[in-house]
Order: C-alpha cells, then sequence, then structure tokens
C-alpha cells in the first residue's frame, strides 16, 4: 500500500473510533448499555440491523461469489421481506410489551428456566464462534493480499473496536454503524465506477452486463431443477431462498440477540416496526448491487488478464514445491488462454454491435473460459497434491485482489477501511450482544441476581471486553473453512432451526410446556448436526427441518410427558 | 411500548405496510427473472 492508502485508511478508522467514543455518553445501567435508554428512531435501527447483518465477509464473498457462481447468491435473501412482516405482526408486540433485554428471557415465562438458558446458551456458542469467523475471514484475506502479519491483522480487525464498543454499549454500537454504513456505500459505488472505467474504450456498463450474462453470471432466479426433477443439495434457488431463506432470516432476526438487541433500542413499537419493514424493502436490492459489482469485475477480467488464482500467498507457495514445473507450464498455458480471451470478447462485442449472429464468437468465448477453468482446477489439484494448508478457494480474494491490482492510490486505503468498518459493525453488535446474554441470561440469573446498577453496568462492560478478546483468540485458531461466507452461514444453521422453533412453540401453540418443548430442542439439535455431518442437503433446509422438527416433536411429546418434572 | 395515539406513517395501517413490502419484493423478484431472460 502506497502513503496515501495508509493515511486514508488510518484517518477512516481514527475517525470511527472516536466517533463512536463521543457517542459513548450514556446511563451507567442495563437499559442505558445494552438498550441505549430505549430512544433510537427507526432510520438508525434500520442502518443498525442492517450494519450487524453486512459483515465484511459480505463485502468480500458477495462480488467474488457472483464471479465465480453467478448472481443467483440473492436469492438466499428472497425469505427476508416475508421474515421482517411476521416479526412486525408476533414478535415485535410481546418483545416491547415484556421490555426484555434478551430474547431468551420472553422464553422463562413462556415455559421455565431450562429452555430459556439452553436457547441462550446455543446462541452465545453459534455467536461467539461465528464472531471469531468474522475477524478472521477479512484478516486472512488482507493479510495474504497485502503480507501483513496475520496475528495483528486479527489484533487489529477484533481489537480496535472494542475501545468504543466496550465503553459506549448499545449507543456507540448503533450510531458508529450509521457512519460505517454511509462510508461503505460510497467506497463501493466507487469501486463500481471504477470497474465500469476500467474497462477498454467504447465498452461500457451494458456491454459488459451483455458479456457477464452470455457467459451465466447474471443468474439471478434459478429454479433449482435438473434433469432428475428438484435437486435438494442445490444451495441457491428460488425455493431454497423463498422458504429456506425465511425461516433464516426469521430465526436471525427474530431470536439472534445480536439483532433482537438492536430493534429492543427503538423509542417505541412504531420506530421498530418501521426499521424491519424498511430492511425488508432496502436488503435485498442492496445484496443484488452488491453482486453485481462482482459481475462486472468478471467482465473486466474477460478483457484483461485475470490472475491464475487471486490469492497470491498459494501460487508462491506451489512456485516453491516439487509441483514448481506444472505451475510455469499451467500458468503459460493461462497466458496464452487469457490473451484468445480478450481476443473473443472483443469479436463478440463486435459482432453484437454490428448486429451480426454471435453465435461462432459467443462459442469461442465460451469454450476459452471453459479452458481458463480447467486450468484453475488444475491448480487447485496442485494445492492439494502438494498437501498445502491455507484457503484453497479464492473466491473471497477476487473483489480486494482488484481492488489491490487496479484502483488509483487512496481508493485502495479506502476500500480496505470498508472492509474493516464493514467488519466492526458485525463484530461490535455481536459483542453487545453476546455480553448482555452473558449479564441477563446467566450472571444475573446464576452467580449474581441483586447487584446495583454501577455493578451492573461495570460488569456488563467487562463481559463486552471478555467476549471480544474470547473472538479474536477464535479468530486465530481458525483455519481453512472454504468459502467464509458460506461458513458463517451455515454455523448459523445448525442452531437457527431449533432456536427458531423455540420461539414458534411459544408464540403458536400455546398448549404445549416447556418439558416437551426442552426435550424436542435437545433432540432435534442432535438430529440437525447428524443430518448436516451426514447428508449434503443444502444448508438453508437445516432451517427448515430445525424449525419444524421443534413444533412438530413437542406437539408428539406433549401428551406423554404432561406435566411430569424433568 | 406503543401508544394508542402513535401514529403510522405512510400508510393508514399497519396491513398495508405489509402487503406494501411484499408486493414491492414481489415485483422485484418478477424484474429480476426478466432481468436474467434479458441478459441470459
Amino acid at each position: 500500500m502506497s502513503r496515501a492508502d495508509w493515511i486514508v485508511l488510518i484517518v477512516t478508522l481514527a475517525a470511527i473510533i472516536a466517533w463512536g467514543l463521543y457517542k459513548s455518553r450514556t446511563t451507567r445501567n442495563l437499559d442505558g448499555y445494552f438498550l441505549s435508554n430505549r430512544t433510537m428512531p427507526w432510520w438508525l435501527v434500520l442502518l443498525s440491523i442492517m450494519g450487524t447483518q453486512a459483515s465484511a465477509i459480505t463485502f468480500l464473498s458477495a462480488p467474488g461469489q457472483a464471479y465465480t457462481d453467478g448472481m443467483r447468491f440473492v436469492q438466499y435473501y428472497f425469505g427476508l421481506p416475508l421474515a421482517m412482516v411476521v416479526l412486525s405482526v408476533t414478535f415485535l408486540p410481546i418483545f416491547h410489551k415484556l421490555k426484555i433485554y434478551t430474547a431468551y428471557e420472553y422464553l422463562e415465562s413462556r415455559f421455565d428456566v431450562k429452555t430459556r438458558t439452553l436457547t441462550s446458551f446455543l446462541f452465545l456458542l453459534q455467536r461467539g464462534v461465528s464472531t471469531g469467523i468474522s475477524i478472521y475471514a477479512p484478516a486472512i484475506i488482507l493479510s495474504s493480499l497485502l503480507g501483513w502479519n496475520i496475528y495483528w491483522t486479527n489484533i487489529f480487525m477484533g481489537g480496535l473496536l472494542i475501545i468504543y464498543t466496550v465503553t459506549g454499549g448499545a449507543r456507540a454500537v448503533a450510531y458508529t454503524q450509521q457512519l460505517q454504513l454511509i462510508i461503505i456505500f460510497v467506497g463501493m459505488f466507487i469501486a463500481a465506477y471504477m470497474v465500469v472505467h476500467l474497462l477498454p474504450e467504447g465498452i461500457g456498463f451494458v456491454d459488459a452486463l451483455k458479456v457477464s450474462g452470455r457467459l451465466g453470471k447474471l443468474n439471478v432466479i434459478t429454479t433449482g431443477t435438473n434433469g432428475q426433477g428438484f435437486n435438494w443439495n442445490d444451495r441457491y434457488n428460488i425455493w431454497s431462498g423463498i422458504i429456506g431463506g425465511f425461516f433464516l432470516q426469521l430465526s436471525y432476526f427474530g431470536t439472534d440477540q445480536s439483532q433482537v438487541g438492536r430493534y429492543l433500542t427503538a423509542k417505541n413499537l412504531t420506530e421498530s416496526r418501521l426499521g424491519l419493514l424498511m430492511n425488508g424493502v432496502v436488503k435485498v436490492p442492496m445484496q443484488f448491487l452488491i453482486l453485481l459489482i462482482g459481475t462486472l469485475v468478471f467482465a473486466f477480467y474477460q478483457f484483461n488478464a485475470a490472475p491464475l488464482f487471486f490469492n497470491k500467498v498459494q501460487i508462491n507457495k506451489v512456485a516453491q514445491s516439487a509441483s514448481a514445473d506444472s505451475l510455469k507450464i499451467m500458468q503459460r498455458q493461462y497466458d496464452a488462454l487469457s490473451v484468445q480471451k480478450k481476443t473473443a470478447v472483443t469479436q463478440w462485442v463486435n459482432d453484437y454491435k454490428a448486429g451480426v449472429d454471435t453465435r461462432a464468437s459467443e462459442q469461442e468465448l465460451k469454450s476459452i473460459n471453459g479452458q481458463t477453468e480447467q486450468v484453475r482446477t488444475g491448480f487447485k489439484g496442485l494445492l492439494a497434491k502438494e498437501g498445502i494448508a491455507g484457503d484453497n478457494n479464492d473466491t473471497n480474494y477476487i473483489f480486494l485482489r482488484f481492488v489491490v491490482d487496479y484502483l488509483p492510490e487512496g481508493l485502495v486505503g479506502l476500500l480496505i477501511a470498508v472492509i474493516f468498518l464493514a467488519a466492526w459493525g458485525s463484530i461490535a453488535a455481536a459483542l453487545n450482544s453476546l455480553a448482555s446474554c452473558t449479564v441477563i441470561d446467566i450472571h444475573k440469573k446464576f452467580i449474581r441476581k441483586e447487584c446495583t446498577e454501577q455493578v451492573d453496568y461495570s460488569t456488563s462492560r467487562w463481559y463486552t471486553f471478555a467476549w471480544g478478546i474470547f473472538s479474536i483468540i477464535v479468530a486465530m485458531f481458525a483455519t481453512n473453512m472454504g468459502s467464509l461466507i458460506e461458513a458463517v452461514n451455515v454455523l448459523g444453521s445448525l442452531f437457527y432451526g431449533v432456536i427458531l422453533g423455540v420461539f414458534l412453540v411459544a408464540f403458536y401453540v400455546r398448549p404445549v410446556k416447556g418439558h416437551a418443548v426442552f426435550v424436542s430442542a435437545v433432540i432435534i439439535e442432535l438430529g440437525i448436526i447428524l443430518l448436516f455431518w451426514k447428508s449434503s442437503l443444502g444448508f438453508l433446509w437445516l432451517n427448515v427441518v430445525g424449525a419444524l422438527g421443534v413444533v412438530v416433536l413437542s406437539l408428539l411429546l406433549q401428551p406423554l410427558m404432561g406435566k411430569k418434572k424433568l | 411500548m406503543e401508544q394508542p395515539n402513535d401514529k403510522i406513517p405512510v400508510f393508514a395501517s399497519w396491513t398495508k405496510w405489509y402487503v406494501f413490502v411484499l408486493l414491492f419484493n414481489a415485483l422485484l423478484i418478477i424484474l429480476f427473472k426478466l432481468f436474467t431472460n434479458y441478459f441470459a
């Protein structure tokens, strides 16, 4: 990075920390620290829930996902608007009426302490680990691309935000997320503009989309069917998105404290509802635009030579292994194909603009792209053959590699700052929610029930700090996990379905009591882990199986268990 | 907590808000399908 990039990066990050500290003034009690005294307007709630959901992985992986797999990933969010409506109708009125701090508190009044503690524990387990991954995921990419030390990158990625999160609690989290999102959107807009600007002369935005579309990258809507009918193992299609995505988003926004804690800060039910409903309006278009950047980058690399593998560190490792000669041959093949590809895509664009038959040039372009993919697969084979450790999936490196290689000085620093800020927004909210659950559901329930507001406040700050350190330690231990955005989503899907099932029973199945729902949750959770381990079912379906499994099993068990004490 | 006199912005009732959110996204999916077909 150049000096200008460093200046932009450091000034941006310092400004966020200063803004967070400036906005840290809050009353020194649990209401002030965890819920900002329930004073937030709807637009701040909206920005806060968006900033919490959109992590660094979102901005790194989504363009890469579009580059490699096309835009169909956007279907993952199709269930979100319906989930926002269901939450507004069912969950929100109850949460606001009971004036709870955590979603799990409600389960004690509806069921019993053990059900509340189980769901709270499942949340702490999955959110604690996934926050660590949220630190590690962008850190490993930045360290690989920029040659930074991974341990120090983890510490800066997960450590600096602790300053304002510990000091200011939910209020500082919300106000920093507001500024972070503005900077993120500006940065991503500039990046999109630059991709189009860097295309060869005479090639515009629509031409780039035409190229990506013809090469199968604008597959926004897919049905998940193949020759043998519906493919249940297909991860992203309109049905898994609407049905599986609905259950996942309902669980995430309705039962994950990192989100519940955001909209509980609203000054009343109306502001909470508006925040969530507006999220249902803006989320899908936002993801669409982020993915669109990936397809533009794909079009850009049709006219310019793409790296054989976007993670440079892995190429260097192979170059120093026994397969170095094979790598040289592959690199020569790949370079030759890149030249052919440029010629073919130029020919296709000329044909298309001249209005002549494009079938021959399109076939040629597709054939060359197929061959380049084969060479890339061959390189991954070398990584496997040599047993090289590290991330052997370069999807998450594509966008940032483009930024580092092609954007001018200053903008590189801004885009790297965007990655930091996106990470901080979600990690800060996660730390705040982990601390609120630990304090409200565990500490004040089992360790020290009665203490002064000042002690509660101080304890909450210490737990926030402790979870921050825990997350950094998890990041240090995180190893190769393939596509990291999916790793986080898969981890969530292992637990979300069951937690949602418990809440669905609580809201809609009044005859079922605590013992039946508790036993059902434990059995179905074990079943979900087994199902994930032994089958290749698309992970979004795990949310459906988990939620419906708990509802059905608890209905079956209730007559058998009756009022039996556990 | 929502007060009885809390004004619902833009629409007259929350039901209309819910319908708006769902119709907006249904329209988006239709546009995405047209987009996919146009560029594929």
